[in-house]
C-alpha cells in the first residue's frame, strides 16, 4: 500500500515537474501553456477517467509480472463467484456471455487427425485399471448404486498417469511435463457494467468483477505451448449468446475475498502454458440425479458449462503469466484442452483465448472472440462385470490419446528446456 | 397464486408468482404441472418482508403483509414474457366530432401567440 502511494505521488511530481520545465523552456517559441488536463482529485467523471489512466500506466510499466498481478489484484470489492460446475439450468449460455466465447459443436480439425497407434495395448492397459479399481480391490462400496467419488478419481489418475506415460516415448512435449493432482486454478476478470442499487455510492456505475475458483483433478502442463487451431483473428459463425438480466438471476453470488490469478503453479514455474485438464463431476450434478429430477436435457448443458468456464479461467490465467491484460491484450492465441468426465461418460472440450479485453473500455472495438470447441458426453464402457468389461468404446480411448499427443510442429526430443531448469 | 410482472428484468425462462406463505416449492411445481400442465424445471421462492413504516392517522405503526415470491423457471425451452396489460393508443379523434374541433381552436390560439420567426428566437423587448 505505501510503495503504491509512493509511486502515486511520484508520477504526480513527474507531471507536474513536466509542465513546469514546459513552461520554463517557452521563451522562444513564445507563449507556453502547462496541458490542460483534468484535475487528478476532483468529484468529476473527466477526473474519475484520468486516475484509472494513471493506473493504467502504472500496471503497464510495472517491473515485473508478480507485480502486475499483484497490482491488477490489489482492490478488492464484491464479485461474482463463478462455479464451473454449477446447478444452475442454461449456465453455459451465460458463462459464453460473461467470457465472450463462441461455442462450437464438434472438435477442431487439428484434433481430428488420425493416428497411427497400437490400441490393444493402450486398450488392454486401459482395461486393466478399470478392472483392479472397481473389481479386483474388493472395496466394499464399488458394487453399491451411488459408488463415491474417490472411485471414480483413483480410476480417472490411473487411467492418465498410464496413457501419459505410454505416450511419452511418441510426445516429447509429455516427458517434460507436470501433472498436478487437484489443483487451484483462479482467475479474476471484469465484464460489463452495472448501476450500484444500495448504500451510499447508489446511482453510479461500476464495473461487473468475476472470480472462477476452480480445482481440476488432473492437470498438465508443459514448458511449450500449444499450436493454435485457428488464426487469432478468425470469426466463428456462432454467435455469442446476450443476457439482458443481471447475473445474479442465473442464480450466482456474490462475495468479497482474495482476487486471485493462477494456474496451478507461481510464475516463475517453467511449465507455465497448458496442456490437458482433467475433471470430476460431483455426485449431486451426475446424469442418475438429474434424470430423476426430469432434467435428462440438462446433462450436457453441466459438460458443457465446466468445459467453458474451467478452460476460460486457465488460459486466461496462462495469458495474464505472459504479462498481457485488458488493456493489453493477447498478441497471439492461447490454447488449452479439457476433458470432463463422470467417471464412465467422457466430454472433450478445446479452448482457443483470442483476446483478453473484456472490459467495456477494451470492447469497444473488438471485433474478436473467444472460441470453445465441445463433444457430447460419450460412455467409455457400458457396464463393469465381474472380471468383464462390457461396450468397451474405443473411439472416447482414442480421442483421449489424440488430446495427450497434441504438440508443436517440429518439436524435437533433445531441443526441450528441462523441465527441472 | 398470482402471475405478477417482474420488478427486474428476468431469464427469459422464468415466470415470477405471488403465492401463499404455506406453499413450498414443491407444491407450486406439482399445482402448476398437474392442474395447467406447465413444464416446470424449478423453482426458488423468497419471503417479502413487508415494511412496518407507515403511520395511520392515530400515529400508529401499520405493517404491509408479508407474501412469498415464486421464481418458476419453465423446461423444454419455453419461455413467458409478461404482456403489456396497458398499450398506449393513438389519439385521432374523429373529425366533426367536440375534440377535433377544440383541438383545432387551440392550435389556431397557440399560432397567434408564437413569435416572428424572423427574429431567430431573440426576445421581443430586445431592441438595437
Amino acid at each position: 500500500m505505501a510503495a503504491l502511494r509512493s509511486k502515486w505521488s511520484e508520477l504526480c511530481r513527474q507531471i507536474q515537474a513536466s509542465s513546469a520545465a514546459a513552461v520554463k523552456a517557452g521563451p522562444g517559441a513564445g507563449p507556453w501553456y502547462p496541458p490542460v488536463v483534468a484535475s487528478l482529485t476532483a468529484k468529476s467523471k473527466a477526473a474519475q477517467r484520468r486516475r484509472q489512466e494513471l493506473f493504467h500506466q502504472l500496471l503497464h510499466e510495472a517491473g515485473s509480472i508478480e507485480k502486475k498481478l499483484q497490482l491488477y489484484e490489489q482492490r478488492q470489492r464484491r464479485k461474482f463467484v463463478v462455479y464451473p460446475q454449477t446447478f444452475a439450468l442454461r449456465a453455459d449460455r451465460s458463462y459464453q456471455s460473461f467470457t465472450k466465447t463462441a461455442f462450437v459443436p464438434g472438435l477442431p480439425p487439428a484434433s481430428r487427425a488420425p493416428v497411427h497407434l497400437d490400441l490393444g495395448a493402450l486398450r488392454s492397459l486401459v482395461c486393466d485399471a478399470l478392472l483392479q479399481e472397481y473389481f479386483y480391490l474388493r472395496r466394499p462400496f464399488a458394487c453399491s448404486p451411488n459408488p463415491p467419488e474417490s472411485l471414480h478419481e483413483s480410476f480417472l489418475t490411473q487411467l492418465v498417469t498410464i496413457l501419459s506415460g505410454q505416450l511419452a516415448a511418441r510426445n516429447p512435449l509429455l516427458a517434460t511435463s507436470t501433472l498436478d493432482f487437484q489443483p487451484q486454478v483462479n482467475f479474476y476478470w471484469m465484464r460489463g457494467e452495472e448501476v450500484v442499487r444500495h448504500g451510499h455510492r447508489s446511482g453510479r456505475v461500476d464495473p461487473v468483477r468475476f472470480q472462477i475458483d476452480d480445482r481440476p483433478l488432473l492437470q498438465i502442463r508443459v514448458p511449450k505451448q500449444l499450436p493454435k487451431f485457428v488464426p487469432l483473428d478468425h470469426l466463428v459463425a456462432e454467435e455469442i449468446p446476450v443476457i439482458n438480466h443481471t447475473p445474479d438471476k442465473l442464480p450466482m453470488f456474490k462475495r468479497q475475498y482474495e482476487n486471485k490469478v493462477f494456474i496451478g503453479s507461481k510464475v516463475a514455474d517453467p511449465c507455465r502454458y497448458g496442456h490437458t485438464q482433467f475433471h470430476l463431476i460431483p455426485e449431486r450434478l451426475k446424469r442418475k440425479k438429474l434424470i430423476q429430477k426430469n432434467l435428462a436435457h440438462h446433462i450436457e448443458v453441466v459438460y458443457r458449462a465446466n468445459g467453458i468456464a474451467s478452460l476460460f479461467a486457465w488460459t486466461a490465467a496462462q495469458a495474464m503469466y505472459q504479462g498481457f491484460w485488458s488493456e493489453a491484450d493477447v498478441t497471439h492465441p492461447f490454447v488449452s484442452q479439457a476433458v470432463v468426465t463422470d467417471g464412465q461418460y467422457f466430454a472433450f472440450f478445446c479452448y482457443q483465448l483470442n483476446t483478453l479485453a473484456l472490459t467495456v473500455e477494451a470492447d469497444k472495438n473488438n471485433p474478436r472472440k473467444n472460441i470453445c470447441w465441445g463433444t457430447d458426453s460419450k460412455p467409455l464402457y457400458e457396464a463393469v462385470e465381474e472380471n468383464n468389461i462390457k461396450g468397451f468404446n474405443d473411439e472416447v480411448l482414442l480421442q483421449l490419446i489424440q488430446f495427450l499427443l497434441n504438440r508443436p510442429k517440429g518439436l524435437q526430443t533433445d531441443r526441450l528446456p528441462l523441465a527441472s531448469a | 397464486m398470482t402471475l405478477v410482472r417482474p420488478g427486474v428484468p428476468q431469464p427469459e425462462d422464468v415466470v415470477q408468482f405471488r403465492v401463499s406463505m404455506q406453499m413450498t416449492r414443491l407444491d407450486i411445481k406439482n399445482y402448476l404441472e398437474k392442474i395447467y400442465n406447465v413444464p416446470v424445471a424449478v423453482v426458488r421462492t423468497r419471503i417479502q418482508f413487508g415494511k412496518n413504516k407507515k403511520r395511520n392517522h392515530k400515529n400508529q405503526k401499520v405493517k404491509c403483509p408479508d407474501y412469498k415470491v415464486a421464481y418458476v423457471q419453465l423446461d423444454q425451452g419455453q419461455t413467458f414474457q409478461f404482456p403489456n396489460l396497458f398499450p398506449e393508443k393513438e389519439q385521432t379523434p374523429e373529425p366533426g366530432s367536440i375534440d377535433d374541433i377544440q383541438n383545432k381552436y387551440l392550435e389556431e390560439e397557440r399560432q397567434k401567440y408564437q413569435s416572428d420567426p424572423r427574429r431567430g428566437g431573440v426576445p421581443a423587448w430586445f431592441g438595437l
